[in-house]
């Protein structure tokens, strides 16, 4: 608990959070302005896709700036040396500060998405269970990239490596990821539909999205042909899910492998 | 002696006055049966057992709570003579089955001039079923299927089937397998209906110059599809989130002579899919904010584009299969307007720009091969893909308008929203940043 009373004590002194709910809010209220035009009932889902569509230029790329200072501020004032002394060993430490930069980053953007909710009701007809799998959307999102950034904090020894890595993760997810795909796209068949769906679903900002559109009842998934009854082989939940879960896990054991504990200016 | 003479005196009364839930399906038929020609059957507020058939003109009128219930083993309400009223009810539980002959319905219509209003309708195989039923009525009827992607176990909303004439208005239909269906029905009017949640909002095929205005179809996997027909109208009708994998707002296949005029197409896979169609005028749509605004196969010839917005979609306009002949994208001077990802130039001013409007891509050969690559549309990487090919001319010319419309005068809302970020931007500089100007400019806070 200590730990996320110190993160949240750190994080309101800096600029980093204040800018980042600063950034979520203003999009926020714009796209609503902008969509207050809409119909009564249609109007609630449109919102959500052209928010979540803004959302995700922004929300990686912060998140990992995030979660990599969040780890490299304990080098640079030496408190990782301390922390790890008292108590030697990183697994541990990382899970909780893990905990604590999810917590102080979440927390807030769920409360301003509750009121968000409030003001959206004098403008649509809101569709709760569709608004909690836009919120769950954007927490899958939030943490993978948050803990993405715990690993790249873990393991950058000065700012410029945590800005490198950083633009080069976003890059990977935001394009590269798809582009490869895209390449290999005409030499999808039946046999190997499967692996290509495991790929594509890997990039949590087409699990996310998915997940999203097919909760909302927005992308049907009705009439399927052979190839896509293939593709599809999971629901769209449990392939964010599992996508969460793996890489999570992985950037997890990876800080924890390849971490440094000092860094350098 | 006394008191056996009072029982049998008080017997019958408590039979008379027991309350009764509803009338036998006799009651009501008989009723029917009983009533004259041109005579009008006030309904109570109560359940009646079906089937019943209406063999006179008569009118129903029910009240709020008035339902007609079937049996299960036909059409609950049959109307077999003309100029019939049905009005302020409920109809339910038509028999489902799919292995008769007879396809059944809430109400079947086997003949002319009748009215259907203000009626619900659940639990059902069809909803309204019009058969060889011409210049009738149906207004303000509420049809709800069983759920959206069950399709085998139930039919459609409205079934129109070789009737002609007949006029369809403000009514909504959600949940069922189509939402209408038209087969050899010609002539007809369809005007302010809401379909949504179905497999096809509009089925249509082999069915001539209809006109629908002001219906919207949403949430379905198809907004609209029209095959083998002539002379259709549509106008002032919205497709909105018709968003499935390959869904469509408007799908023309093999029609002639379409009018699509001021029609919305928002929030669709792909908004027009046109294919084997001929001499269609599209002109001041709105297709906005689709995945593929049009979808135009070369098999497809004499379509004519004019005045639309085309803007803020994935990708514009795709043409597959080769390239179409005789399809233009201007009319008598005047093409279309593609939105700021088209800038072009209007130096004198009259709203036309300067300039023909073109668009290449090499998305086409992958849409046209793989079916996977919707799955894509709304991936940023498809903007570097389209770049990548460019530079190594694998891309080809989707479209060319040569008199793309320019809208004149930035938003005034964007406008005032750059105004305040400058003003943002300048209070900032000066409430953190006087210290350092100073430094530069060499004040340095001393008065000198």
């Amino acid at each position: 608990m200590h730990y996320i009373w110190k993160e949240w004590k750190e994080n309101i002194k800096g600029k980093g959070l204040w800018l980042s709910f600063g950034i979520i809010v203003l999009v926020s209220i714009g796209l609503l302005y902008k969509s207050s035009n809409l119909s009564f009932d249609q109007g609630f889902y449109v919102l959500l896709i052209n928010l979540f569509d803004a959302v995700i230029y922004f929300i990686p790329i912060i998140c990992l700036f995030l979660g990599a200072f969040a780890i490299f501020q304990e080098k640079e004032q030496k408190t990782l040396i301390m922390l790890l002394t008292r108590r030697d060993d990183y697994k541990s430490f990382l899970l909780q500060k893990s905990i604590a930069v999810h917590s102080v980053l979440l927390g807030p953007v769920l409360l301003w998405f509750f009121a968000y909710l409030i003001i959206i009701k004098f403008f649509f007809q809101p569709d709760l269970k569709a608004y909690l799998a836009f919120l769950l959307s954007l927490l899958c999102l939030f943490l993978i990239y948050t803990q993405l950034g715990l690993l790249i904090g873990s393991i950058s020894r000065s700012r410029m490596q945590i800005v490198g890595f950083t633009v080069a993760v976003w890059f990977y997810f935001f394009f590269l990821h798809d582009f490869i795909l895209l390449s290999f796209l005409s030499d999808v068949t039946y046999e190997n539909v499967k692996g290509f769906s495991a790929a594509y679903f890997i990039n949590p900002l087409q699990a996310a999205r998915m997940f999203l559109e097919s909760s909302l009842g927005v992308y049907s998934f009705d009439h399927m042909s052979k190839l896509l009854q293939s593709f599809m082989w999971m629901k769209p939940g449990l392939f964010l899910m599992a996508n969460a879960v793996l890489l999570l896990f992985t950037s997890y054991i990876l800080a924890v492998i390849f971490h440094r504990k000092e860094g350098t200016e | 002696m006394k008191k056996r003479m009072l029982l049998l005196l008080l017997l019958p009364l408590i039979v008379i006055t027991l309350p009764k839930h509803s009338y036998a399906a006799g009651n009501l038929q008989s009723l029917i049966d009983g009533t004259k020609e041109g005579g009008v059957i006030h309904l109570e507020n109560k359940t009646y057992e079906g089937n019943i058939v209406i063999d006179k003109t008569i009118d129903i009128i029910g009240k709020k709570g008035t339902v007609i219930k079937g049996d299960r083993t036909g059409n609950v309400i049959s109307i077999r003579a003309p100029h019939v009223t049905i009005k302020n009810l409920t109809v339910t539980h038509s028999s489902l089955n799919r292995n008769s002959p007879e396809e059944f319905a809430a109400i079947k219509v086997y003949t002319d001039y009748n009215v259907i209003d203000s009626v619900a309708i659940n639990h059902f195989f069809h909803g309204i079923y019009l058969s060889q039923a011409h210049h009738n009525t149906i207004t303000n009827a509420h049809i709800t299927g069983q759920g959206k992607g069950i399709i085998a176990k139930q039919g459609n909303g409205l079934h129109i089937y070789y009737s002609n004439d007949n006029t369809l208005k403000n009514n909504m239909v959600e949940g069922t397998r189509d939402g209408m269906f038209f087969d050899y029905a010609n002539g007809n009017q369809i005007i302010n209906n809401q379909i949504s949640e179905t497999r096809y909002g509009l089925h249509y095929m082999y069915s001539d110059n209809n006109y629908f205005e002001g219906n919207t179809f949403t949430f379905n996997t198809g907004g609209a599809a029209i095959m083998h027909s002539r002379g259709i109208q549509l106008e002032n009708n919205e497709f909105i989130f018709n968003y499935g994998h390959k869904s469509f707002g408007l799908l023309l296949l093999s029609a002639s002579d379409t009018l699509i005029e001021e029609n919305t197409f928002f929030l669709n896979q792909r908004g027009l899919y046109i294919d084997q169609a001929t001499d269609t005028i599209i002109k001041n749509n709105r297709i906005l904010k689709n995945q593929i605004g049009i979808e135009l196969w070369a098999s497809s010839n004499n379509q004519l584009f004019t005045l639309n917005e085309i803007e803020e979609n994935t990708i514009p306009a795709v043409t597959l299969g080769g390239q179409g002949s005789s399809n233009q994208w201007s009319d008598q001077g005047k093409g279309n307007y593609w939105g700021k990802t088209f800038p072009v130039l209007d130096l004198n001013q009259d709203g036309i720009g300067d300039q023909p409007v073109s668009y290449q891509s090499s998305l086409y050969e992958l849409i046209e091969d793989q079916e996977l690559t919707y799955l894509f549309l709304k991936s940023p990487a498809i903007s570097i893909y389209e770049k990548m090919n460019q530079m190594f001319n694998h891309d080809k010319t989707m479209f060319k308008d040569p008199s793309p419309i320019v809208k004149n005068g930035g938003s005034h809302a964007r406008k005032m929203l750059f105004v305040l970020a400058a003003a943002a931007i300048i209070a900032i500089i000066f409430i953190k940043g006087r210290h350092q100007l100073c430094i530069i400019f060499g004040r340095n806070g001393r008065k000198t």
